[in-house]
């Protein structure tokens, strides 16, 4: 039995038509009471070695589960969302839209990348009248989008989907009927990866039927065992629960003004109770938003747009207060005001990094908060380039070593120790780095400057054509400071390139 | 031949006496020093280095006189002291680009430094005042070429408020205009050596200081 085992393992490689049965028979040879096809429970198997190699096969699941199963699924597969110009990103956001539209069927619709959307009917089935009626009503539903569907209804969410792939419009309600069903799809209704169908088809195997004719254990091992689980699925014997699609939420409030506004102060008034129902309204989603923006309508001049963005996600009133502060502190009304409406970002779920509550127990002084509040109030009132980091990169040419970053990583905790690696440098680098080496006169270059330190050589960027030949010095200019000069080694003409403060 | 005193309390009002116990307990410990990385230095700073929770002002009039290697050492050691995370320092309106290379060479840590381009002076002190009174700071630096004396009260606030160190680089004409910084330090460029001068300190003795630079 073991040699037989070895032996078959061996083969794997091989993908001839004629191996198939080989291949699935060892061990099970006789006993095909795990196939598919097979609906009755499982028999115990005699103990072999070939159990020992795929213990990672769940034991099929016995069928207790069938009789209660309550669930009716509709699929729709959009052949056009995967159309090779239209990009990927249009198609999740068309995905979205179809999900919207189809929750007008019922509450829990699933989108199934890349092309497909799930909705669960069964109790939608007596409020439109009968089964026909809902799936004719759910298809007529997507015409409205000019998109041709494929759509079917089973028990199971991947029998409907693999009905809707091979294009047949039928409605199945009766677990039972799924095996005899699903027999007739071609297999390239699951939409596996082409090499692991192409590898069936080498073995004779097209119709999903013969799949589900092959021993478990062998499915496992030859292709996954997440093989497995899906054909579990499609029959109703795994449960599969799909996460429902949430339509995206915006806090959005807009209101008139009884008379016109013509200061910012009252403006500001006015925006208070929105901006603590906007922080309630995140706080009850337990999510934050990383933009605001607020529209100021006027009589005949167009809406004034105050645009805000914040240095990190958050629900904070206060912060959300004091960027909108900021912003209007320095905007000039151009006409009175009438209305104004704010709109929040998408929101976004609060990381347990941005959540500060334990900021005021750690009995260090905070004044005026925290570092994102900080950045964000910088940020607000001198512009977004404004304020930067700096970080430095392993590159040989001294300007190209060192780069500004305006994404920063404000809540990201960095504890004392966690240092990065320092590059170590043959010389010490100035504080301050010229933005162009400044050419240097030969007169003040002989008389002028004492060279202390060097040279270092620095020779690189050659591939791409910013190439440098230099030797670095460290000089004392008399009476004055210290430099970071260089000489071209080509043209042998002296530049400052830093100083070192 | 020194002048007869009356009284203990007549010596303790002499502006030249100071009492060791009220300057201990206002060092300590909320407003902690940070080594100049100088012994000659930090010898005639109260407490013995920079002090926190207060304004520094260095007047000088290039730069390059090693004006920031006065404040490495503690700049570091501010952010590498203290357990937990690692406090912020903010550069506003220095006179060239801050060279990361030589800062990460030197030890700081990169990933909590910000530098601020202001459009204007006052731009620039609003984000001095933010930045210092915000209490994330462990350290300001901000360069100008002028300001009134009212601004720098506010800064000092804020400092005193944030717990920052707070250090304002100004020409050396500002030299003999008031100004409510807690320390006052002149560096001038002599024949081969930058010299230091004391020109105001609080709790302590002005003057020259004796020292290499480099």
């Amino acid at each position: 039995m073991k040699a037989r085992g070895r032996r078959t393992g061996g083969r794997h490689s091989q993908a001839a038509a004629s191996a198939t049965a080989d291949l699935f028979a060892d061990g099970h040879a006789g006993t095909d009471g795990d196939t598919y096809a097979d609906t009755g429970p499982a028999e115990a198997r005699p103990g072999c070695a070939a159990q020992a190699i795929v213990r990672a096969v769940p034991p099929p699941p016995q069928l207790i589960a069938r009789p209660r199963i309550k669930q009716l699924w509709y699929a729709a597969v959009f052949p056009e969302l995967m159309e090779p110009q239209r990009p990927a990103h249009r198609a999740a956001s068309m995905l979205q839209r179809l999900s919207l539209s189809a929750q007008q069927f019922t509450s829990l619709v699933s989108i199934d990348m890349p092309n497909a959307l799930l909705l669960e009917i069964k109790g939608s089935v007596k409020l439109f009248g009968s089964l026909a009626i809902l799936h004719a009503s759910i298809d007529a539903a997507w015409s409205r989008f000019s998109l041709r569907a494929h759509s079917a209804m089973a028990p199971t969410t991947l029998a409907a989907l693999w009905l809707a792939r091979a294009g047949k419009r039928v409605c199945i309600e009766d677990p039972g009927q799924l095996a005899g069903e699903l027999a007739e799809l071609p297999i390239a209704c699951t939409s596996w990866d082409p090499e692991r169908l192409q590898t069936l088809r080498a073995m004779g195997v097209t119709r999903m039927g013969e799949l589900l004719r092959l021993p478990r254990a062998g499915i496992a091992r030859r292709f996954s065992p997440a093989a497995v689980l899906d054909l579990d699925i499609a029959l109703a014997r795994q449960a599969a629960p799909r996460r429902a699609f949430v339509p995206r939420e915006r806090f959005r409030e807009r209101g008139d003004f009884e008379t016109e506004i013509e200061t910012v102060v009252y403006l500001q008034k006015a925006l208070e109770p929105v901006v603590e129902r906007c922080a309630q309204f995140l706080r009850e989603r337990q999510a934050g938003v990383q933009a605001l923006e607020l529209k100021l309508r006027h009589r005949v001049l167009p809406v004034t747009r105050v645009r805000c963005g914040l240095a990190s996600i958050t629900s904070e009133r206060r912060r959300l207060a004091d960027v909108l502060d900021e912003k209007l502190n320095r905007l000039e009304l151009a006409a009175p005001v009438r209305g104004m409406e704010l709109l929040s970002g998408s929101l976004q779920p609060l990381s347990s990094d941005s959540l500060d509550a334990f900021a005021g127990l750690r009995g260090d002084v905070r004044v005026g908060g925290t570092a994102p509040q900080l950045v964000e109030r910088l940020r607000a009132r001198l512009g977004e380039e404004a304020v930067y980091g700096v970080v430095s990169i392993a590159e040989h040419r001294p300007e190209a070593a060192w780069q500004r970053v305006h994404e920063l990583h404000l809540t990201s905790a960095v504890r004392a120790g966690m240092r990065g690696d320092v590059r170590v440098l043959d010389m010490p680098r100035p504080v301050w780095l010229l933005d162009e080496p400044v050419l240097l006169s030969a007169d003040l270059r002989k008389k002028g400057l004492i060279l202390e330190q060097g040279p270092e050589r620095i020779e690189s960027g050659w591939w791409d054509g910013k190439d440098v030949a230099r030797d670095y010095y460290i000089a004392r200019q008399l009476h004055g400071a210290r430099w970071w000069v260089f000489q071209e080694r080509q043209t042998q003409s002296w530049y400052l390139h830093g100083v070192f403060a | 031949m020194p002048r007869e005193v009356a009284s203990l309390a007549d010596i303790l009002a002499d502006a030249r006496v100071w009492k060791l116990k009220d300057a201990s307990a206002g060092l300590r410990p909320s407003r902690p020093v940070w080594s100049t990385g100088r012994s000659a230095l930090d010898a005639r700073l109260p407490g013995g280095g920079w002090p926190t929770a207060s304004l520094v002002e260095v007047l000088l009039e290039t730069t390059g006189l090693g004006e920031i290697q006065l404040f490495l050492p503690a700049l570091v050691e501010c952010q590498h002291r203290i357990d937990g995370e690692v406090p912020w320092l903010i550069w506003i309106a220095p006179p060239h680009e801050p060279y990361a290379p030589a800062l990460a060479q030197q030890g700081i840590e990169l990933s909590r430094l910000l530098v601020v381009r202001p459009a204007s002076a006052t731009e620039a002190l609003w984000a001095a005042e933010q930045a210092l009174s915000s209490g994330v700071c462990a350290a300001v630096l901000l360069w100008l070429q002028g300001t009134d004396d009212r601004w720098l009260r506010r800064l000092k606030l804020a400092a005193e408020a944030g717990g920052a160190l707070g250090v304002l680089f100004r020409p050396e004409r500002h030299r003999f205009e008031s100004s409510p910084a807690s320390l006052r330090v002149a560096m001038t460029q002599g024949e081969h050596e930058t010299h230091l001068e004391l020109v105001k300190v609080q709790g302590g003795r002005p003057g020259p200081v004796e020292f290499r630079l480099t």
